[in-house]
């Protein structure tokens, strides 16, 4: 199976950026989600890599050879679509055999092939119904079924978990990861989801405005996301701002109001403007002592598992917070707390030229 | 096997799609679009011999301009009354579920495979007075004595079904829930409808106004014959029927030739005028529909009304289409035989056949193309233009376009000019759009995707079309070809205007009416109908054999 590598990869549509420079590799056999804010460019990305669009300019290279010019139907890179595309015009069976014969394999070989993948997604007992019969987790697997049966040595997911219902959604990341790995293809895999993303990928590509601005394993994106945009969209962020007043060891950062928090250390200068940002889920609320903001509980989510407080610090806007739902009735709207978070779960960006609100715009 | 292959290789190579693309783009310009609006030159190359000719002779030009104001009053006439009147049976096909609504649904359509010169003859019987010799049913009409109502009455026989096809298709896209909040909202059934969906239908509407006054306007074939039925008719044209009888003239009298020219520049300018007038006009003029008089229009919505407009919509389909269209069958059953000669009328009918054939295969085989550009590939300026550009030929008046095309090849005698091929060219050109629409309107409909999908599978572009998406789209490629087909078979004007002297087999049925042998017409146009059923039913079966057994 080929690694994939993409060379600053530019594509212009009427004014609109889809890709601004791409550039970033897929190692052989990874699973790779492309996770962004619709209109990021992730699709432009997939179609790309199929060769659906042709880049403006730029190199897209399938183990080190330059497939750019390369027609989609000899890439081996099958694509599948949200809603699967499976021809509705043919049943399971001859979807499945769509690739095997248009690409003139022997009868023998086509059979082995459609017996085993139908035998694999468990739908030998359905081969003869039409895609409309069959429920959303069925027309998947058949859409899976018939990418590899094409001799497919890359599958690219455009949202392919999108049109399920909630639960089958989830339960369906790991079915669909393990497929993929079992059979070492190499696999990319657009989505808006980010819970999605931190669950199935080795690695993630946070896109927006056709640029690649992080690619790490999901735990790095998560603990050390290199701009608050991308604190923010993986794993709901609350940020703080001002100016460096220590920069040894753990990071002091204060504000006009003579307000300090602290972060964990990085390379920054003294007086140095500053975000710090802190995920929801590291920030901690109480009323027992005394932390770096005092505010006042404005809001109390309750979501299953989850307990959402809001709390309104003045001059500052809203801080959420995320604790485990046995903590419900510990809070109640009006109350006054206390926010903390522990130094080495917060982050230090240095804010350039652009201001918080422009760099956390999803658009 | 492998040469085949090596065939699929080569037409999916990039240089020869390329290629193919600026082919398909050029034939279109070529021989569809310049030769319909070639004779627009004339007006600059030759202004000397029609403004001597034409508008210095003062009787000629009276001649033109009536036949020309009768042609544009007859084709709005006809359209209004087929609004009126297709609006509620339109309404009535896509919202009322009754008993035999299949049934009418076929009706409906049946005139479109009538050839529009068994049509005219048809009417112009069961209305018109009719001379002695013709020997007419006494249980016709035959009352009609106007020149100009009877062809009302018979354009809308042919025009109907457009405006009802195009409005319900329209309605059927139109969400019946945006009534019901109406409804909810305490508006009475008539006020929901007029305020709500009503604004909501311009689209259709264009399409059903442009369809029906370029095909009332377009109309030759037809309206002779019914005019030569009639008594009395003398002196009354059309500008396309002026067109066809200057043209037979015009083989012994050149002199004819910028009245033709200036006919036809005519025809087409105001035309295309119009269809822009039109587009501009329906599409941004707000109509005052926001007024509302709720207890009139609470009566209006329940009891006797809508009972009593839907059953007014079945008995003027059963009146004015149906029996008008059929009505040559009980002619031919009750008058004495008097059979002629039938050899010419067999050879003609052949030679029909095998131009609708041969036109129908270049339509389907260089138009599925075009359309596949307009709706996919092609950049978006490009395929907008291409797609404006479709239009033209469908609204230029068939004579005239004949006249154009035929002046256009013959000017630059690039080809060699035997009359059959250019009889192919010019049935060509005014088909052509027919199968483009069809197919690139059903095209736009199926989500890319799936070809793209087959792509990445490992398929060509040429078997993602096969594979994929002409399954899709057959049964649109089928309704654009028997479209094409029944219109080239049944076409007069054009055919007259583009060579004088060929006879096909409505141009014979027109011959055989003008010299009273009204037995023999009626017989050929029976036959000319049922050929065209039979032509399309095995059309259908055709296709409907290829698909496999499921």
């Amino acid at each position: 199976m080929p690694d994939i590598r993409l060379e600053d990869v530019h594509k212009h549509y009427d004014g609109i950026k889809a890709a601004d420079g791409l550039d970033f590799s897929v190692k052989d056999g990874e699973y790779v989600c492309l996770l962004g804010p619709t209109g990021a460019g992730k699709t432009t990305a997939l179609r790309i890599i199929a060769g659906l669009i042709d880049p403006d300019s730029g190199r897209v290279l399938f183990d080190g050879e330059d497939v750019t010019a390369v027609e989609p139907e000899d890439r081996r890179a099958v694509l599948l679509s949200q809603t699967y595309s499976l021809f509705p015009q043919m049943t399971v069976a001859e979807n499945i055999l769509f690739g095997p014969i248009i690409r003139n394999w022997p009868e023998e070989a086509r059979n082995k092939t459609l017996a085993n993948m139908l035998d694999m997604v468990r739908l030998t007992r359905r081969s003869d119904a039409y895609p409309r019969e069959l429920s959303g987790g069925m027309q998947q697997r058949t859409a899976l079924a018939r990418a590899l049966a094409s001799g497919a040595q890359v599958l690219l997911l455009d949202e392919p978990l999108r049109a399920l219902d909630a639960r089958l959604r989830i339960s369906l990341r790991h079915d669909l990861r393990s497929l993929a790995k079992s059979l070492k293809i190499t696999t990319i895999h657009v989505t808006h989801d980010q819970d999605e993303a931190l669950v199935m990928a080795d690695r993630i590509a946070v896109i927006r405005n056709g640029r690649v601005l992080q690619m790490d394993t999901p735990m790095e994106v998560f603990d050390r996301p290199v701009s608050p945009f991308v604190a923010n969209f993986v794993g709901q962020s609350n940020f703080f701002q001002g100016s460096v007043v220590r920069a040894n060891g753990n990071v002091e950062v204060r504000d006009e109001q003579g307000r300090a928090v602290f972060a964990r250390a990085m390379e920054v200068e003294m007086g140095e403007k500053v975000v710090v940002g802190i995920k929801v889920g590291n920030t901690e609320i109480t009323k027992e002592w005394e932390g770096y903001l005092q505010g006042v509980v404005e809001r109390i989510l309750f979501e299953g598992r989850n307990l959402f407080i809001d709390v309104m610090v003045s001059g500052l806007g809203r801080f959420s917070s995320r604790m485990p739902a046995g903590k419900k009735g510990e809070f109640a709207v009006g109350d006054k707390v206390s926010i903390r978070w522990a130094p080495d779960k917060a982050t230090v960006f240095t804010m350039r030229d652009r201001s918080l609100d422009d760099e956390l715009r999803v658009e | 096997m492998k040469r085949i292959d090596s065939l699929i290789d080569f037409i999916s190579g990039r240089n020869f799609r390329k290629g193919w693309h600026v082919f398909i783009i050029a034939f279109f310009l070529i021989f569809v679009i310049l030769p319909t609006v070639y004779v627009l030159t004339y007006a600059y190359t030759e202004w000397d011999a029609i403004e001597s000719g034409v508008l210095g002779n003062k009787e000629t030009m009276d001649i033109i301009m009536s036949a020309i104001a009768a042609s544009f009053e007859i084709a709005a006439i006809v359209t209004v009354i087929d609004f009126a009147v297709g609006l509620p049976m339109a309404w009535m096909l896509v919202r009322k579920k009754f008993r035999g609504k299949n049934f009418v649904d076929t009706l409906i359509d049946m005139p479109l495979a009538v050839p529009t010169a068994a049509l005219g003859f048809s009417s112009a019987i069961f209305w018109a007075t009719t001379p002695g010799a013709m020997d007419a049913p006494p249980f016709a009409f035959g009352a009609i004595t106007s020149p100009m109502l009877l062809i009302i009455l018979l354009h809308i026989v042919f025009s109907y079904p457009y405006m009802v096809r195009s409005l319900s298709a329209i309605l059927e896209q139109i969400d019946e829930t945006y009534e019901i909040a109406g409804q909810t909202l305490g508006a009475s059934k008539l006020t929901a409808v007029r305020t709500i969906t009503l604004p909501l239908f311009r689209a259709g509407l264009i399409t059903g106004i442009i369809l029906c006054f370029s095909r009332s306007l377009s109309e030759t074939g037809g309206t002779m014959i019914a005019l030569a039925t009639m008594a009395n008719s003398a002196g009354f044209n059309t500008g396309p029927t002026l067109i066809g009888t200057w043209k037979r003239l015009s083989e012994t009298n050149p002199d004819l030739v910028p009245q033709l020219a200036f006919v036809s520049i005519l025809l087409i300018v105001v035309a295309l005028v119009l269809l822009i007038v039109l587009k501009l006009v329906v599409m941004k003029v707000r109509l005052p529909m926001g007024k509302v008089w709720p207890t009139p229009e609470k009566i209006l919505s329940r009891g006797l009304v809508p009972k009593l407009k839907d059953g007014s919509a079945v008995f003027f389909l059963a009146l004015f289409i149906l029996i008008p269209s059929f009505f040559i069958f009980s002619y031919v059953l009750t008058s004495s035989a008097s059979l002629g000669d039938w050899g010419p009328f067999m050879s003609s009918l052949g030679y029909s056949f095998a131009i609708a054939a041969i036109v129908t295969a270049i339509d389907l085989g260089l138009g599925i193309p075009l359309a596949m550009y307009i709706s996919r590939s092609g950049s978006k300026r490009i395929s907008h233009s291409l797609d404006v550009l479709v239009n033209v030929p469908l609204i230029v008046p068939t004579a005239a376009l004949g006249f154009s095309l035929g002046q256009f090849w013959t000017d630059q005698s690039l080809v060699p000019s035997v009359p059959t091929l250019l009889i192919i060219m010019a049935h060509v050109a005014f088909t052509y759009p027919l199968v483009v629409r069809n197919v690139a309107g059903a095209v736009e409909e199926i989500d890319p995707s799936y070809e793209e999908t087959a792509r990445t599978l490992g398929a060509k572009p040429i078997q993602g079309f096969r594979r994929v998406l002409y399954p899709m789209i057959k049964s649109s490629i089928l309704a654009g070809a028997i479209m094409a087909f029944t219109r080239s078979l049944g076409e007069t004007g054009a055919t007259q205007a583009v060579v004088a002297d060929v006879v096909t087999a409505p141009v014979y049925i027109v011959d055989l009416v003008s010299s009273n042998q009204f037995y023999l017409a009626g017989l050929a146009c029976i036959i000319l109908i049922v050929v065209s059923y039979a032509a399309m039913l095995f059309l259908r079966y055709m296709t409907r054999k290829k698909r496999r057994v499921v």
